[in-house]
């Protein structure tokens, strides 16, 4: 009779309603494609993934693509469902989908779970590595029903990247810095997927094993690596000739570095290298004719 | 020396409210600030505590409302032992003022005294309509009506103190236990709380207990006086017989002038430069 | 003399009641606010059928209700947790974060991710299970500490709290750094406070906690009035220190815990709105717990509001917004009513 008894008795129920009102999952019966079928309507959650899909010949099929899908120059007229890092569900939903393509990184898994918890099919695909972009052209193929397509796609990009290879395996390995960011100044180790086009592109990093992707590094390290290329990928396309300024001001305090006795100071468009994506192989050679700038002299 | 004269009341068949006996206490193991103290208060009786300090006056009022617990001995409010009362029981014998206290969060002052209420709320916690004429009854008796609703910061110290008078009176207890309660008041204010507790006791009854520094106001107002001494000492009877020259002097260590004026008893302490001191103590012990 | 200015039940229940009306009226409005157009016709048209493809119902249904609801629980339970810790510690600064709840969740996120674990509990990702448990742990740990040196010592109670929050924020900074995972940044993002859609069980059970807390410090706010006062005073009124401590503590750091591990830490409302309440309402209590909910809880409702449409469609974390809303709103306030305050004097 006590109030406190009252009170304990009424939230045990409610907890007990609620088992009983919200227990059993409903999932609202989205769609009849399983994920092995035609897909209509496509969302990208990622400019590499969307990249992808309009190499398969999907444009007609995409009903959404994030803000920073800016290649080809069709996907700026396409709706937008977000940014790359904030997706935005409501416009995803509004979009009606019936797949949606993913990357597997942690914020868009999450993104990924609470699309699936609603109900809409999702397709979630790793791109780190060369290896898996080619899994993933692969799977995106079988999805949409575009597997012709995908292998043509994955063999083309082979065959290109062999003859890259084949050209830049004739040199001399290059010891090459690829600059994150000056301030603090990060690089990219070797475990990135950098790593993987730089090396396709006739070079070694100049940086050993480090425990991050990305370390952060002091002077020392700079001196010690005795880089003979230094590239800077730029924020954007438009950035490209200020940043290279700006680059070879900052990086003349390392007088006895190679790279900069030689002036091999690069800054490139970040956006070919920083998409794992269709157009590799330009990213590939972009980055070749910095390192190897003989080969590509006709 | 650890005794306490005039203790218990030999021949009353009616025993006192506060009995305490054989009270010994100390805040660390090596001290002792009170030892082997033993008196007992009537109902309705106006007790001051008086002493120099550091002699345990503010201790021996924390122990009597059960925030200290006594090394030795047994303190007894109306008959039962103060550690086996639950709060809200004691709450409903004894009320506390103490010094007063602004709170971070300004109350106003109908609330703060509502609150002496507190043990008495419906169970969810509000006041009934008695609570609110117990409450009245005890603004209108400290003069502190006027102000009902301002909050406590808005008022002077001696408007305050009364305001927390008000809130021990609203607790509407048998035993009243005040620390010091005209402590940086003007003569005025000192007088008129006085004549407030004096009020409250004749009119209702109730017991009191007041630490005071003022012998002067409790030789005018108590009818009893306990009296500690900084070397445990105490002394214990009525107001009349505790409050005298001999006693003041030894317990306080400082020469006193003791006059009277009609049937007001006064005692000035005599310092180095007092006026005529010396001749006039030398003349008083001839 | 007039009793006019005083609580009753009944004016109590009324006010509460506006108060809800105003939080319903606020969600409902809320809910048909966002980056994407809701027809009320096509949400009123979803609710008979099933599977038709309507997106204005999806989104309604399933994105926009489950973040106001969401939104409206955290609110009410960070701003009640202000109330509560502001009055135990007397300290008009205290916030709900205060005793190592914000550290003890971050850690607790940090640790789930780089062990890596997978699994679910009733739909909650292992992130939320443990930025809850460390949360309650931590504030566990620093009421332990606080009591090593002296049983209501407050000041003791606020430095274990800042040493506390300190070195587990160190902690959390480090392991941030030597983490391989890559995950961990994303659990820096999550503990920046955000509202995310999640399933009715877990919504309704939070709910029901949250709730059933805020009552349960109802019941002892008399005492916590009287503790106002200090402990000796709310001693000699009646009031039992160390259960009424023990309760408001424990019930609040629950609820703050529930609250951040469903949407991470969000400041600034257990802060701020208890202050704007109080400013309003007065520091009783028994007014200030129930209405410092509501008004906690329209005030999350609102700033999520502007956190979805202000840049959309990309999101600002709610942290942000409450920040800049509650900041000029509660200048308003203090300017308006200074004259209550007593700490300004």
């Amino acid at each position: 009779m006590n109030k406190w008894f009252w009170l304990f008795l009424a939230i045990a129920c409610w907890m007990g309603t609620g088992f009983v009102l919200f227990g059993s999952h409903q999932e609202t019966d989205r769609s009849n494609t399983s994920l092995s079928g035609q897909a209509e309507r496509i969302v990208s959650m990622a400019p590499n993934l969307t990249e992808i899909l309009f190499a398969l010949g999907l444009e007609d099929k995409m009903v959404g693509v994030t803000f920073h899908c800016d290649y080809p120059p069709a996907a700026l007229r396409k709706p937008k469902v977000g940014t790359f890092w904030q997706p935005n569900i409501e416009a995803v939903i509004a979009a009606k989908p019936d797949l949606v393509i993913t990357l597997g990184f942690e914020q868009q898994r999450s993104f990924t779970e609470r699309l699936e918890r609603i109900g809409f099919n999702c397709l979630a695909v790793n791109v780190e590595t060369v290896s898996e972009l080619f899994e993933a052209i692969d799977r995106i193929g079988t999805a949409t029903g575009k597997q012709k397509e995908a292998n043509r796609l994955v063999s083309d990009i082979q065959k290109k990247l062999n003859e890259l290879t084949v050209l830049v395996g004739r040199e001399d390995k290059v010891r090459v810095l690829w600059v994150v960011q000056r301030e603090p100044l990060r690089v990219a180790g070797r475990e990135t997927f950098i790593n993987e086009i730089i090396e396709l592109a006739g070079s070694e990093n100049a940086i050993g094993q480090t425990i991050y992707k990305y370390p952060p590094i002091g002077a020392e390290q700079v001196i010690a690596s005795g880089a003979q290329v230094i590239i800077e990928p730029s924020m954007t396309k438009e950035e490209v000739s200020s940043q290279q300024e700006s680059a070879i001001q900052y990086w003349n305090k390392f007088e006895n570095l190679p790279a900069v006795m030689n002036h091999r100071i690069y800054v490139i468009n970040g956006d070919i290298v920083s998409r794992l994506g269709p157009r590799l192989c330009e990213g590939v050679e972009t980055i070749a004719k910095c390192i190897h700038p003989e080969l590509f002299r006709e | 020396m650890s005794w306490c004269l005039g203790g218990k009341n030999g021949d009353s068949k009616m025993s006192g409210i506060i009995e305490v006996e054989g009270l010994s206490f100390g805040y660390t193991p090596q001290s002792t600030v009170l030892k082997d103290v033993s008196f007992e208060v009537m109902p309705g009786t106006f007790l001051a505590i008086a002493g120099p300090n550091g002699a345990g006056k503010s201790t021996l009022l924390n122990l009597l409302c059960g925030m200290l617990s006594p090394r030795l001995g047994s303190i007894k409010i109306d008959g039962t032992a103060v550690e086996s009362y639950r709060t809200e029981a004691l709450a409903k014998k004894v009320a506390v003022v103490r010094q007063e206290f602004i709170p971070v969060f300004g109350f106003p002052v109908i609330d703060t005294v509502m609150m002496a209420r507190t043990p008495y709320y419906s169970p969810l916690g509000f006041e009934s309509r008695l609570d609110r004429e117990i409450v009245a009854e005890a603004l209108e008796a400290t003069d502190t009506a006027r102000f009902a609703l301002r909050p406590l910061a808005c008022l002077s110290a001696g408007e305050r103190q009364r305001v927390f008078i008000a809130r021990a009176l609203a607790q509407n207890t048998p035993i009243l236990l005040l620390d010091e309660p005209t402590n940086f008041l003007d003569l005025k204010h000192q007088v008129g709380i006085y004549d407030l507790l004096k009020t409250t006791q004749l009119k209702k009854g109730k017991t009191l207990v007041a630490v005071t520094h003022d012998i002067n106001l409790a030789a005018q107002y108590c009818d009893a006086a306990l009296l500690l001494g900084i070397d445990n000492g105490c002394q214990y009877g009525s107001a009349k017989d505790v409050f005298s020259i001999e006693q003041i002097e030894k317990v306080f260590g400082v020469k006193v002038f003791a006059g009277k004026i009609g049937q007001e008893k006064f005692f000035i302490p005599l310092g180095k430069f007092a006026k005529d001191g010396p001749q006039i103590a030398a003349k008083h012990y001839s | 003399m007039s009793m006019k200015g005083q609580l009753t039940a009944r004016k109590l229940v009324i006010k509460v009641t506006v108060g809800l009306a105003v939080l319903l009226a606020a969600m409902s409005v809320c809910s048909f606010i966002g980056s994407e157009k809701v027809s009320l016709q096509a949400v009123l048209d979803g609710f008979g059928r099933q599977a038709a493809v309507n997106p204005d119902y999806e989104i309604f249904v399933r994105v926009r209700l489950p973040r106001i609801f969401l939104a409206a629980i955290v609110g009410a339970a960070l701003a009640s947790s202000g109330v509560v810790c502001q009055a135990l510690l007397r300290n008009p600064l205290a916030d709900p974060y205060i005793l190592g709840v914000s550290s003890g969740a971050g850690l607790g996120a940090v640790i789930a991710v780089i062990s890596g674990l997978n699994w679910t509990f009733i739909g909650r990702s292992p992130i939320s299970v443990f930025a809850f448990v460390g949360a309650l742990g931590t504030v566990w740990l620093v009421w332990f500490l606080g009591r090593l040196t002296g049983k209501f010592h407050i000041i003791g109670l606020l430095l274990a709290g800042v040493v506390v929050n300190t070195f587990f924020s160190a902690l959390i900074m480090f392991l941030t750094l030597v983490a391989k995972s890559q995950q961990v940044y994303a659990t820096i993002f999550w503990l920046m406070g955000n509202m995310v859609e999640e399933n009715f069980l877990v919504l309704w059970c939070g709910a029901g906690c949250v709730v059933g807390g805020i009552l349960v410090l109802f019941y002892i706010a008399p005492q916590l009035n009287a503790l106002s006062f200090g402990e000796e005073d709310a001693r000699s009124m009646g009031v039992n220190i160390g259960r009424t401590q023990l309760i408001a503590f424990g019930v609040a750091a629950f609820i703050t815990a529930i609250a951040v591990s469903l949407s991470g830490l969000v400041g600034f409302v257990g802060l701020v709105v208890p202050h704007g309440t109080r400013l309003v309402f007065g520091p009783d209590h028994r007014k200030l717990l129930p209405l410092s909910a509501i008004v906690g809880a329209t005030f999350l409702v609102v700033a999520d509001t502007f956190a979805r449409i202000v840049v959309a469609p990309a999101q600002l974390p709610v942290g942000v917004v409450t920040a800049i809303i509650g900041g000029p709103i509660f200048l308003i306030l203090l300017i308006k009513y200074s004259r209550k305050v007593s700490w300004l004097k």
